[in-house]
């Protein structure tokens, strides 16, 4: 995204004549990939561990081997049946929270960043400033009255807590902010030709403007869907029944009583880890261009 | 009339047409609401709290004025969670910049397997706070896999010197619990300053380093006189991100300490305390005076940031 906002690149041909034969450069190079590779391996292999640790016994598992001996799925049995609640159903309430803030932030911040982007309306900048000065408000300060505010709606208890978390988490300004940005990058063309055609507002948002951005719209699918999953603070703000805890949260309960215990713990942080990992490992593009540009100022 | 339709057609043409400013209006309707009650009207509301007595289910009781604000000031556990907060902040943040900095110079240099790097230095920065302090506890607990490591790496008497044993617990100590957490952050966090920092390395415009190059500068020089300076806006955009992430230090303090911040008050940090006042002591005006509190701090650290990098250049 950051690269369709750049100036027109000139060709440059003229570039790149290292000088040959410098020697300085080369062992700079050499010096440059064996802390490249380090720091790589420092990145991973603590994951690695985990899941090692997660098919050890416990004895095993604090010894400094790499290959479990003997290999067992213990620790995994012992996740999924030991605790309270199921490893299976903290797993669901993360995916429906995660899933859902996904939805709503797709939805409403594509609409808004249109509106925000290509409508005239009275007010629009100075709403759009309020947009995003909300990033300038600290979680914890809101804690206190957001908390005083689901109460009230009867959205702290039971079930309905659900509905508290992901009101809370339905919609972030980034969100907002990058799809405007994106749409503000589109050619106007596409639109004087939909509005000949007696296109409106919302076909034109609905069928051209929404199909050109799916760039943006997965990024901010991805970013979205990661935060909610991995969301810490507000799950244990608002989810006081047991029942509804998302991952992170039994996580933390399950450090307690599994103790020292470490591969089922492993086995549970694995899980935690792995629907994240899989979207890293196939959209690892939308990661890293959504974390850029919302990062570039506006 | 003649003037009011001149007026009209200057709005219409300034606005567009009824239809255009009803379809702005109904398409930002839900997130502006949502912004609007849950966070800025949030702050009001906190800041009513934070002057009553606050009763858990009834709502305002008693105006008590500044008095929490009073008490909060004099608490030591809070002058110790300031302490802690701002320690870790010193030592944090330039980490974490000049980390950043290094390795998007270095993934922004023409090098082999360039995305695997930036993918491999983000990677940590994408598993949920929550499971990646489980995996740090279990990586430094005593008989885990760092004390396994510098024993097999022969770096034990370097650590014996420092006065940490071959099994020494590094977050059950009260000396070192903080400066692992801190450690791990700086583990995780550097590569999403890195991805910063590249955005804005990538749009320094390749004539200033030809020109640079003309003169006759090496890399060292082309560095610091050129790269640096030029990243200015990006220097103050991480700083502040990583201020702002240092200060509302909580998940990984409340996960490795527990609610007190353990061993000792080494991890209480101002967030912890806030969710401590509100919900073990049930407190909820004296915890949304500690919010304000730190929304203040936050606030003066951002201008105080401001002050020192400099406005945002005009070709930003």
């Amino acid at each position: 995204m950051t690269r369709t906002q750049a100036a027109p690149l000139r060709p440059d041909s003229s570039v790149e004549v290292a000088p040959v034969g410098d020697r300085g450069r080369r062992s700079r190079r050499a010096l440059g990939y064996g802390f490249l590779t380090a720091y790589a391996l420092l990145m991973f292999v603590p994951f690695a561990w985990t899941v090692i640790t997660s098919f050890k016994t416990q004895p095993d598992s604090v010894r400094m081997t790499f290959i479990p001996d003997p290999i067992t799925v213990e620790g995994w049995q012992r996740a999924f049946n030991e605790l309270n609640p199921p490893v299976m159903q903290l797993f669901l309430n993360s995916a429906i929270i995660a899933g859902t803030v996904t939805i709503t932030n797709v939805v409403l911040g594509s609409m808004a960043g249109y509106a925000f982007a290509r409508l005239r309306f009275p007010g629009r900048e100075f709403l759009f400033l309020l947009v995003l000065g909300t990033l300038m408000i600290p979680d914890q300060l809101r804690m206190v009255p957001v908390y005083q505010i689901m109460q009230t709606l009867g959205l702290s208890r039971g079930d309905l807590q659900y509905g508290g978390v992901i009101l809370i988490l339905a919609i972030s300004a980034t969100s907002v902010f990058l799809l405007r940005q994106y749409f503000l990058t589109i050619p106007r063309d596409l639109e004087e030709a939909a509005k000949i055609d007696g296109a409106g507002f919302f076909t034109t948002f609905w069928r051209v403007m929404l199909p050109l951005a799916s760039p943006a719209l997965a990024a901010v699918a991805i970013l979205s869907f990661q935060g909610a999953w991995n969301g810490f603070f507000w799950p244990l703000i608002i989810m006081s029944e047991r029942d509804n805890w998302t991952l992170p949260l039994g996580l933390t309960q399950f450090r307690f009583e599994f103790f020292t215990q470490w591969p089922p713990l492993m086995a549970v942080v694995a899980l935690a880890t792995l629907p994240i990992l899989v979207l890293y490992l196939f959209f690892q593009r939308y990661f890293v261009e959504g974390i850029a540009a919302s990062g570039v100022k506006g | 009339m003649a003037a009011a339709a001149t007026r009209r057609r200057r709005f219409v043409i300034r606005y567009g047409s009824g239809r255009e400013i009803f379809a702005g209006y109904a398409l930002i309707a839900i997130p502006l609401i949502l912004f609007l009650v849950l966070n800025i009207g949030s702050i009001l509301f906190a800041l009513v709290i934070s002057v009553f007595e606050w009763q858990f289910r009834g709502g305002a009781g008693e105006f008590v004025g500044p008095g929490n604000y009073e008490r909060l000031l004099a608490d030591r556990t809070f002058h110790k969670a300031i302490y802690n907060v701002v320690t870790y902040a010193l030592w944090v943040v330039p980490l974490q910049m000049a980390l950043g900095l290094l390795l998007a110079v270095i993934v922004n240099a023409k090098i082999r397997g360039q995305t695997f790097f930036r993918a491999a230095f983000y990677f940590p920065a994408i598993a949920s706070s929550a499971a990646i302090t489980v995996l740090f506890i279990f990586i430094m607990q005593p008989e885990g896999l760092f004390n396994g490591l510098r024993a097999a790496l022969g770096l034990n008497p370097i650590f014996e010197a420092l006065g940490f044993g071959p099994r020494h617990n590094w977050l059950g100590s009260a000396s070192t619990a903080l400066g692992s957490i801190m450690a791990l952050n700086i583990w995780t966090t550097s590569g999403t300053m890195m991805l910063f920092y590249l955005a804005s390395l990538q749009s320094i415009s390749r004539e200033v380093y030809e020109a640079a190059r003309i003169d006759g500068a090496n890399a060292w020089h082309t560095f610091w006189r050129i790269t640096f300076p030029l990243l200015k806006p990006a220097h103050f955009f991480v700083a502040t991100v990583s201020v702002i992430g240092a200060l509302q230090l909580f998940d990984q303090a409340y996960i490795g300490g527990g609610s007190n911040g353990d061993p000792n008050f080494s991890l209480m940090s101002i967030v912890l305390y806030l969710y401590n006042a509100a919900f073990r002591q049930v407190n909820l005006d004296y915890a949304a005076a500690v919010g304000i509190v730190l929304f203040v701090i936050i606030f003066g650290a951002t201008l105080v940031q401001r002050q020192l990098f400099g406005r945002t250049p005009a070709w930003q």
